[in-house]
């Protein structure tokens, strides 16, 4: 297990290699780059405050001297200042990754409150009609979009119900009820969706486990149905469920943009998305780093605990 | 190699050389039947196969279909109920929301058909080769496709789409960038498939029979075993169609689509928020396209995995 947990973290270095690369490129495709963004904030658009300030930001220099000069202060957390607010970016981000980390983590504890018991059910009872519902209900969760499943929430609750507020963030350490408030309807936005993939697995690998021998033999041993079903099948069939919940919690971290910015929630997808209309350009950039590595690290993290609860799994 | 092996081989040989091809219109057609005959061996892909005609057939025959001209303002008649004139009624701005509904998907689910295509086009050979050579092409090409996986989705798009904005891209330009970085953000699935399939598929007989009569490697990569390998490959890709469907529809409702007055199901969702109090069947429409068509791309490829894999379909 040690090996193969250094193994996986030796790999992870090409692939952040990778994304430091293309994020650095990304703000080199750029037409003029940070130059014109800056002299634009700056005012003042002639050849010596141009000089002055390619020598401030060190873009005189090549590429990859660039480059090299950027990934040593990418490591030590400086990414500079946003153009916009002119304050340290990672400020800006870690003010914000609590909102996003609180929105993914309940979304997807009510996504898998909802789909593993839908699914087992599903599953136990096959071909019944919870099972249809069950089937149903996942395809439609799947071909939902999330932004127009969230409006019709907002539509019907806050617009004509008036029951949640439409939008908005209280932090869950200042007023925690207050809190849940605002974070049900994007949470459950969340959830829906997320639930949709996750039931259909469950069902899917709780009738793979509930066809094998084993389980013939608990129940020759006279054991009630119950107890095979929770004691034996269920704990085998969640390993698949959770393994996928974690990514998809991973996957969350990095993509709550779209709900993020229907619901005016202050997480880090939102500051991104501001950024792009704000044309802050470094702030994108290391927002996108950020994200990138906290989605990578999640995965490997998800890699390793799919490891330990399924021993069989040999360490290729 | 004993005799008798050397003699399997051979009729292995002669039995795949084996059978002269019909015309190739006569070949079309039977394939067509066959294939709506094994369609109707589950429901949901016949289901998913009648929607998708209807989709196609709406894409195809826009321009005769629709009755007005999607981006022709009015604004005499704006937020209309859906009448005689105007079947789904009018916008904000007058416009007919039907004609701009026909527009809009007709570019969407172009957008996403060529970006699926062009991750097959670029991933499944790169899969095929990097599989059926092994070794170091095996290797380096596996990390660049787990580098780019690991690279989230969405995050990608934002990063194309600013760039280029940034180089005020217009029209045609900006769906070019959109569906490059589909593309490449489906590639890996598609390498890896098709990589995994090959090394499944390298050890049969009919491969050794093919490198028996003296076939080149390449050829025998991508003549005789991608064939084989199609099915996979078919069903995720009608699953990912789904997908990018959803993507594109939702980088437009952020606003970072195709700039307005073109037709498109998200952004004109997302200008109809503003009217969703007192007309919600504007915001009601686009969102239904958007449901139909990813609905039909989904009904339409787990159908296909059941029928392309019974295996599974006994679940």
């Amino acid at each position: 297990m040690l090996a193969y947990t250094l193994r996986r973290i030796a790999q992870l270095v090409p692939v952040l290699l990778v994304l430091t690369v293309a994020v650095f490129g990304f703000v080199e495709a750029l037409p003029g780059s940070v130059l014109d963004t800056l002299i634009g904030t700056e005012g003042g658009d002639d050849a010596e405050t141009r000089e002055i300030l390619a020598k401030e930001y060190g873009l005189d220099r090549p590429v990859h001297e660039r480059y090299a000069k950027w990934l040593v202060r990418t490591v030590q957390f400086d990414f500079g200042n946003s153009l916009v607010t002119r304050r340290p970016i990672s400020l800006e981000l870690m003010s914000r990754i609590p909102a996003t980390v609180y929105l993914a983590t309940v979304g997807i504890m009510l996504s898998m409150m909802i789909a593993i018991p839908l699914g087992t059910l599903a599953a136990v009872r096959r071909n019944s009609a919870i099972d249809y519902t069950a089937q149903v209900t996942s395809l439609a969760g799947i071909s939902i979009p999330e932004f127009w499943f969230a409006i019709l929430c907002v539509l019907l609750f806050s617009l004509y119900l008036g029951w949640l507020p439409s939008s908005g963030y209280v932090s869950p350490f200042e007023d925690f009820w207050g809190s849940l408030q605002f974070l049900i309807l994007p949470a459950a936005a969340i959830g829906f969706r997320q639930a949709a993939f996750t039931t259909r697995l469950t069902r899917s690998s709780m009738l793979d486990e509930l066809s094998k021998e084993y389980v013939d033999t608990a129940r020759a041993l006279g054991h009630s149905e119950r107890k095979v079903i929770f004691k034996y099948t269920l704990r085998n069939a969640m390993i698949p469920t959770i393994t996928i919940s974690g990514l998809q919690l991973a996957n969350l971290l990095g993509g709550t943009v779209v709900l993020e910015s229907i619901f005016a929630w202050p997480g880090i997808g939102r500051a991104i998305f501001e950024a792009i209309l704000q044309r802050d350009y470094p702030l994108i950039q290391a927002g996108v780093l950020v994200l990138g590595c906290i989605v990578v690290v999640m995965n490997l993290l998800v890699d390793l605990t799919y490891r330990l609860l399924n021993p069989r799994v040999k360490f290729a | 190699m004993s005799e008798l092996e050397a003699d399997k081989l051979v009729d292995a040989a002669i039995v795949w050389r084996a059978p002269p091809a019909p015309p190739r219109s006569r070949r079309f057609a039977t394939a067509l039947s066959n294939a709506w005959h094994e369609l109707r061996k589950s429901r949901t892909a016949s289901i998913g196969a009648v929607m998708l005609v209807l989709l196609f057939g709406a894409c195809i025959g826009t321009p005769w279909l629709a009755t007005h001209d999607p981006i022709k303002q009015n604004y005499r008649e704006r937020l209309q109920p859906p009448s005689e004139k105007h079947l789904l009624g009018t916008d904000r701005l007058g416009r007919d929301i039907y004609s701009r509904l026909l527009y809009g998907g007709r570019r969407l689910v172009t957008i996403a058909v060529v970006a699926v295509a062009l991750s097959l086009v670029v991933g499944v050979p790169f899969g095929v080769l990097t599989g059926y050579f092994g070794g170091l092409a095996d290797t380096i090409g596996m990390r660049i496709v787990d580098g780019l996986l690991a690279f989230p989705g969405l995050l990608l798009y934002l990063l194309f789409v600013t760039v280029a904005q940034a180089w005020k891209l217009e029209g045609v330009m900006t769906d070019l960038v959109l569906v490059s970085a589909l593309a490449l953000a489906g590639m890996p699935e598609k390498a890896r498939l098709a990589r995994g399939s090959v090394l499944a598929e390298k050890q049969k007989e009919y491969v050794e029979a093919s490198r028996a009569v003296g076939d080149s490697s390449v050829s025998i990569a991508l003549s005789q075993i991608l064939p084989n390998i199609i099915s996979p490959l078919i069903v995720t890709s009608t699953v990912r169609l789904g997908l990018v469907i959803l993507i594109v529809a939702a980088l437009s409702f952020l606003g970072l689509g195709t700039p307005p007055p073109t037709p498109d199901w998200g952004s004109d969702l997302s200008a109809a928020r503003d009217y969703m109090e007192t007309h919600p069947l504007i915001a009601a429409f686009p969102g239904l396209a958007i449901c139909y068509t990813v609905l039909a791309f989904n009904l339409f490829g787990d159908g296909l995995r059941d029928i392309l894999d019974p295996r599974l379909a006994e679940r």
